[in-house]
């Protein structure tokens, strides 16, 4: 049934290849034929699992693209989805009708309720695992449940790469005997005393349950933190980002800069992700780093028209984490602006109307004298709308409309010095068509 | 002067649920009534006879069982405040926490109930619109709610919520007050009367 599976698979591509049209068909074949086809080939010797509530996508393709840069052979799953049906059939491409993948190194962007099944059908040696944050209420419901889905399966030999900022995520220390390997940034100028966001999903020691202390937060339950009641606290990592600098999109590594692919402080995160694993495969330090400056151009940045400057920041909806990280950026830019929130969708996964993930989100954030006008755009704009007047901004600061396209002459017009779009990925283009004058 | 305790916003803290206190904060700010909002942790004293609104929203499993726990030793003070007619709101699977008070009995789901919800009630003349994501429904049948036209009522039944005195479960979330102004307005009228 394996040969016969690959040979299906194999078949597919060739002819998704010739019309041109890419899917997980192939994989969706040879899984029907043999359900267990991913257990029974013969992997490379560096496997690695990226999973996470935001950033897999990135980060993976970012270790995959650093591998390659320096002679890997990578079979990554960057075209199909994340779950078995698109995992299957990057597979399927680079493997032989023995079933061994002639690949040097497998990247798997994997959905993080996904990641049980590919610890047992795939067994990965590493586990990159970016972050875990709320996200997607209706499918997720909450943090404990995601982190159970993956920390349960885990098996003894998968090292785990994370984030020694996050208090939460030292729960793994707590609940298993698996190698954990972590990275941190460093108390840099963005980084504050006091707490600025609400809802966080930690505020307590995992060990025994006191009120977590901090000397500096990086972003809400980010940062160096220790328990007054035990031995538990903030540790050296194995990487740390010194001299973080969002403006340029830059920061250091054992005093080299790193370029690290945009402006938020999840790209710096990610690339410290990405960073620590390819260290730990023992990929030369210089090279390391000149790929990553090699990928890590800034994709998305400020542009100007009409003598305005227009940030889009692309958000996941459903996830109060992305948009605080966007809204912590719009309170360190001192200049006058309007700010642009709005989605076409909620979720393409399932058609609740759910927005209770907005109360989540610190719009309060945005009750200051910088803000111009904030206008909430898109299907929920009364919902947003909502949502910042119980913030506290004043009703006769926001403005609704159906689409950025209504709004369009009005923002040109006001002529204020700066516009965020803090938007739903999906909002992304509509922003930049009306605003950006090449794409016009 | 109105004093609303949200009980355990660390621990109870899923679902943007305190938007539910900014809502009613709002409103009571609106009719130009003085309030103060209490958030109360676990390391602090529960001093329920100082207290207007008492509000527990929705949390992860392992806090709730926690906060019953640490609530049980005060079962004679919850019940002597809601016979004062205290008002409280207790919203999502936060109904598990007051099982305790055998008020009520509940329904535990090993498959969570996610559904859109549109009810109808007696306390506002107002479609109520809200979301359930709950591993908890209240099991019990009598002193009701909400009339469901989608979504999950107690029991499999259509009829949803407990209510006794001034004591008002449900497993709505939304935020149930954020998304419903006449509703905030019915407790904000509770509050003044």
């Amino acid at each position: 049934m394996k040969t016969l599976a690959i040979i299906i698979g194999k078949i597919t591509l060739i002819f998704g290849k010739i019309l041109k049209r890419g899917s997980s068909l192939p994989g969706k074949l040879a899984l029907f034929i043999d359900k267990d086809i991913l257990k029974k080939l013969k992997y490379p010797e560096i496997k690695i699992a990226v999973t996470g509530s935001s950033g897999k996508g990135s980060t993976s393709k970012l270790i995959a693209k650093v591998l390659k840069d320096n002679n890997y052979k990578v079979t990554f799953n960057n075209e199909g989805s994340n779950l078995d049906w698109g995992i299957a059939t990057a597979i399927l491409k680079d493997c032989n009708l023995y079933g061994k993948i002639t690949s040097d190194a497998l990247v798997l962007e994997i959905d993080e309720r996904f990641a049980k099944v590919i610890f047992e059908k795939i067994n990965p040696d590493y586990l990159v695992l970016t972050n875990l944050t709320k996200d997607q209420p209706p499918r997720q419901h909450h943090v404990d449940i995601v982190y159970h889905d993956i920390i349960d399966y885990l098996k003894p030999n998968i090292k785990i790469i994370t984030n020694m900022d996050d208090p939460y995520l030292r729960n793994i220390e707590k609940d298993t005997n698996n190698k954990n390997i972590y990275y941190s940034i460093q108390k840099n100028k963005y980084s504050y005393k006091t707490q600025i966001f609400e809802n966080l999903n930690i505020y307590y020691c995992p060990y025994c349950n006191t009120l977590l202390k901090y000397d500096y937060y990086n972003f809400e339950a980010l940062g160096k933190y220790h328990c007054p009641n035990c031995d538990f606290k903030y540790q050296t990592p194995s990487v740390l980002g010194t001299n973080l600098n969002l403006e340029i999109g830059t920061i250091s590594i054992n005093d080299k800069e790193i370029l690290i692919g945009g402006n938020m402080l999840y790209h710096a995160y990610n690339t410290l992700a990405a960073y620590t694993i390819l260290k730990e495969l023992k990929l030369k330090e210089d090279n390391l780093v000149k790929s990553l400056n090699k990928y890590n151009k800034i994709l998305v940045k400020e542009y100007q028209n009409n003598n305005i400057t227009f940030y889009p920041i692309s958000c996941k909806a459903e996830n109060s984490t992305t948009y605080n990280q966007a809204l912590f950026k719009t309170i360190y830019d001192n200049r006058k602006k309007d700010i642009i929130i709005g989605w076409k969708e909620i979720s393409r996964r399932y058609e609740h109307f759910d927005v209770s993930w907005l109360y989540d989100v610190e719009f309060e954030l945005l009750n200051n004298e910088t803000i111009n006008k904030i206008y909430a755009c898109g299907i929920d704009k009364d919902n947003i709308k909502k949502r910042l007047i119980l913030a506290g901004i004043k009703p006769q600061k926001i403005i609704t409309s159906d689409s950025i396209d209504d709004i369009k002459e009005k923002v040109l017009k006001d002529k204020i010095e700066t516009v965020y779009g803090i938007l739903n990925f999906d909002y992304i283009e509509p922003f930049n068509k009306a605003f950006k004058e090449e794409e016009k | 002067m109105i004093t609303i305790a949200n009980l355990y916003p660390k621990e109870l803290n899923l679902y943007g649920e305190n938007g539910n206190i900014k809502a009613l904060a709002y409103a009571l700010k609106q009719k130009k009534i003085k309030y103060k909002i209490i958030n109360i942790d676990k390391e602090n004293k529960l001093e329920f006879n100082k207290y207007d609104f008492i509000y527990l929203g929705s949390g992860r499993k392992a806090y709730l069982d926690i906060v019953k726990e640490r609530l049980k030793p005060y079962k004679e003070d919850i019940l002597n405040a809601i016979k004062k007619e205290k008002v409280f709101l207790v919203t999502g699977n936060a109904l598990s926490i007051l099982e305790f008070l055998d008020l009520y009995e509940i329904n535990y789901y090993e498959e969570r109930k996610v559904s859109d919800v549109t009810a109808t009630c007696t306390l506002c003349n107002e479609l109520i619109k809200g979301f359930q994501n709950t591993e908890y429904l209240i099991k019990t049948t009598s002193n009701l709610i909400f009339n469901i036209e989608q979504g999950y009522g107690n029991n499999d039944t259509l009829m949803e919520g407990y209510t006794y005195h001034n004591l008002y479960v449900t497993s709505l979330i939304g935020p149930l007050l954020a998304r419903n102004e006449k509703l905030t307005n019915f407790f904000v009228e509770l509050l003044t009367k």
